[in-house]
């Protein structure tokens, strides 16, 4: 009697051990995502949602997201829902991201020291809160293979519509060390496969204004001869693209999303490949370190092609047109980065961005 | 490098375009005391609506005639806050180019599910460009003329026709009228809110032209504030004109004419921070050369009149 007693105590415990497992196990991480523009960008605010997306169906967090528009008039807005989600105290992590948002979330953290937060693609405040995570990404890295891809491909003539000159195009949002350092990332490439390539770089001053990146890109092809010109100006670098169909002048290579999939058809069909910034692959990396008890808060981690954080898209057209050469040399940049044998350099080293803006104008036709 | 080649001055025309749409509408509407400053908002809403007509009728024309049509709409709307409603029709202006912005990523999502860029039109769909037989053989003259869009030879012809209408019509004396003095105007039988209704309408149809240039043929597809400031461009070229149609059309040309050099410049690897504000530092610059010269004809006037005294 005794003895059956002990066993069901025994039973009844493993069930307690069994449930309170379940229990850790299905009380996933609370997440709010704060989108300080709108869903829908075919960029990195999707990018973010459908990382944040793949966990909440596997069970691993549970998702609020908070859209609150992108405009001038927004942006009151985005300070105070900071406010607002941590001062709830619902949430095991609040998640914004982008350039203009890490002012507003110091200011927030530093209230609330207890609450969690991870701000991606920005390292303003990189290290001066504890609770706060940064996450960047190395599009210099990206920059390095996506350059790679281009200068073997302005050399080879067999290709529609690419001309006898070396010259591939570069059409950037702001003179800035973020635009600088995918830059310097492309120039590098470039020079890697023929020291001889030229680059032209030209900055829109702006992310939105399409007609004006066109203008940039007509210039381009007509003043420059690129054949190949990669665009990272937001919506506006869609321009160059129209610029290189409507002039007949070659190729275009998107950012940021697989714009291949993005684009309309007439432009879908001249986008070679995409350089990739994984900002959903990367939370999904950042929960895998934090489930394997890897406290990452108070730092900043930068996500390279071994993490998955950026990338480029070697399917469709990439694959359609590509030589094997040209393939063998990019998939030799992706290794020679991952492995750390090709070191590139970036714009947000100390005096890089000086060092790119130097080797741009070493680099112009 | 040789930057005025035909390409240059084609780019000029090209670039002129969006902008002499609006600079016309803010013309027409200076005439008849209607300061229009939400031009900028129409033009995105038109932008919007003109790609989105052609993707769902497959028809580059109606496309253009809803833009046309949502232009008339959204000038009509804010003419109706603004004189029946009595609301400071600056602000009605300032509140349509907020809708103009977030307003139309609302409606992107309603309709399409897509949001801040609509990747809907193709080459197809596209307003067609016209080469002009004979003038396109001239040398060189016929690269700078030749080969643009209809919209934009349309452009340039409503110029001309903007001055017909101010000036040779009924429509256009009760226009001026009105804005020159509308209690003068309504009491010899003139029904000022018809007109400025018709000013401000005519406005909007005028602005839609430029949104759908935008959205049709200078890109294609809407995407969000793709606009980027055209219609407040066009109030600045509309004041450096004088409030005339040809003087007006010659501002949005210079304004095209400096964006169109700082691309050119550029490529010379000039900082880039100091290339983008060309256009405006030239828009400045003539600005004030206009206001000079309007003080020193004032100041004649004043003196022989002084004289004639």
């Amino acid at each position: 009697m005794k003895h059956a007693t002990l066993i069901k105590m025994a039973a009844l415990s493993a069930v307690a051990v069994a449930a309170m497992a379940m229990t850790a196990f299905a009380d996933p991480y609370n997440v709010c995502y704060i989108v300080n523009g709108n869903l829908g960008d075919k960029s990195f605010f999707d990018s973010a949602e459908s990382g944040l997306e793949q966990l909440e169906n596997d069970g691993r967090i549970s998702l609020n997201t908070i859209e609150l528009g992108g405009t001038a008039q927004d942006q009151p807005k985005w300070l105070e829902t900071l406010y607002e989600v941590s001062d709830s105290m619902e949430y095991d992590l609040i998640v914004c991201g982008t350039y203009q948002m890490p002012d507003y979330l110091k200011e927030v953290a530093e209230q609330y020291p207890d609450q969690k937060y991870l701000i991606f693609d920005d390292d303003t405040y990189a290290g001066e809160d504890a609770n706060v995570v940064n996450i960047v990404y190395k599009q210099n890295d990206l920059g390095y293979i996506v350059g790679t891809f281009a200068a073997c491909m302005t050399q080879d003539t067999n290709v529609e519509r690419i001309n006898e000159d070396k010259v591939i195009g570069f059409v950037g949002g702001y003179d800035s060390p973020v635009i600088n350092d995918f830059m310097d990332g492309y120039i590098s490439g470039a020079q890697a496969v023929d020291p001889d390539t030229k680059v032209d770089v030209r900055y829109t001053s702006d992310y939105v204004d399409t007609a004006k990146a066109k203008e940039y890109g007509i210039s381009m092809v007509n003043d420059s001869k690129c054949d190949i010109i990669w665009g990272v100006a937001g919506n506006a670098g869609n321009g160059a693209a129209e610029a290189v169909l409507e002039t007949d002048g070659g190729w275009f290579i998107g950012v940021d999303s697989d714009q291949e999939l993005t684009l309309s058809e007439d432009l879908a069909a001249i986008c070679l490949t995409s350089g990739l910034k994984n900002v959903g692959n990367s939370l999904v990396w950042f929960f895998d370190q934090w489930d394997a008890g890897e406290d990452l808060f108070g730092t900043k981690v930068s996500l390279g092609i071994t993490e998955g954080g950026v990338g480029i898209v070697t399917d469709k057209n990439f694959d359609k047109y590509a030589s094997d050469e040209t393939k063998a040399a990019v998939q030799a940049a992706i290794d020679g980065v991952a492995s750390g044998e090709i070191v590139v350099p970036s714009a947000f080293d100390e005096g890089g961005n000086e060092a790119a803006q130097a080797l741009r104008d070493s680099v112009r036709p | 490098m040789n930057i005025f080649t035909a390409d240059f001055f084609f780019s000029i025309i090209r670039i002129a375009t969006p902008i002499l749409f609006a600079t016309l509408a803010a013309v027409i509407g200076e005439k008849g005391g209607v300061s229009n400053i939400g031009l900028e908002g129409i033009m995105m809403m038109s932008a919007l609506f003109g790609s989105l007509g052609a993707y769902w009728t497959k028809s580059w024309l109606i496309g253009l005639l809803l833009a046309m049509a949502v232009g008339l709409l959204e000038s009509l709307v804010m003419g109706f806050f603004a004189f029946n409603l009595k609301t400071n029709i600056i602000l009605t202006g300032t509140a349509i180019n907020m809708i103009g912005s977030g307003g139309c990523l609302f409606l992107v999502k309603v309709i399409t599910g897509q949001a801040s860029t609509t990747a809907l039109i193709t080459k197809s769909l596209q307003i067609p460009s016209i080469s002009i037989p004979l003038i396109r053989d001239i040398p060189y003259i016929g690269k700078i003329i030749s080969g643009h869009s209809v919209l934009t030879y349309i452009a340039f012809l409503l110029v001309w026709l903007t001055i017909v209408l101010l000036y040779k019509t009924p429509l256009g004396l009760n226009i001026r009228s009105v804005g020159e003095n509308p209690n003068a105007a309504s009491s010899v039988g003139v029904s000022v809110l018809k007109i400025q209704y018709i000013t401000i309408g005519i406005g909007g149809i005028l602005a839609g032209m430029g949104g759908a240039f935008m959205s049709m043929y200078y890109a294609m597809g809407w995407s969000q504030d793709m606009v980027a400031g055209r219609g407040f461009i066009a109030l600045a070229a509309q004041s450096m004109g004088g409030g005339e149609p040809v003087g007006s059309m010659l501002a949005a040309l210079i304004f095209g004419f400096a964006s169109a050099l700082g691309i050119k410049i550029s490529a010379t690897g000039v900082d880039s921070n100091l290339v983008a504000p060309i256009p405006y530092i030239v828009t400045i610059i003539a600005l004030v050369i206009f206001a000079l010269n309007e003080k020193r004809k004032e100041k004649q006037r004043h003196s022989s009149a002084a004289l004639q005294k």
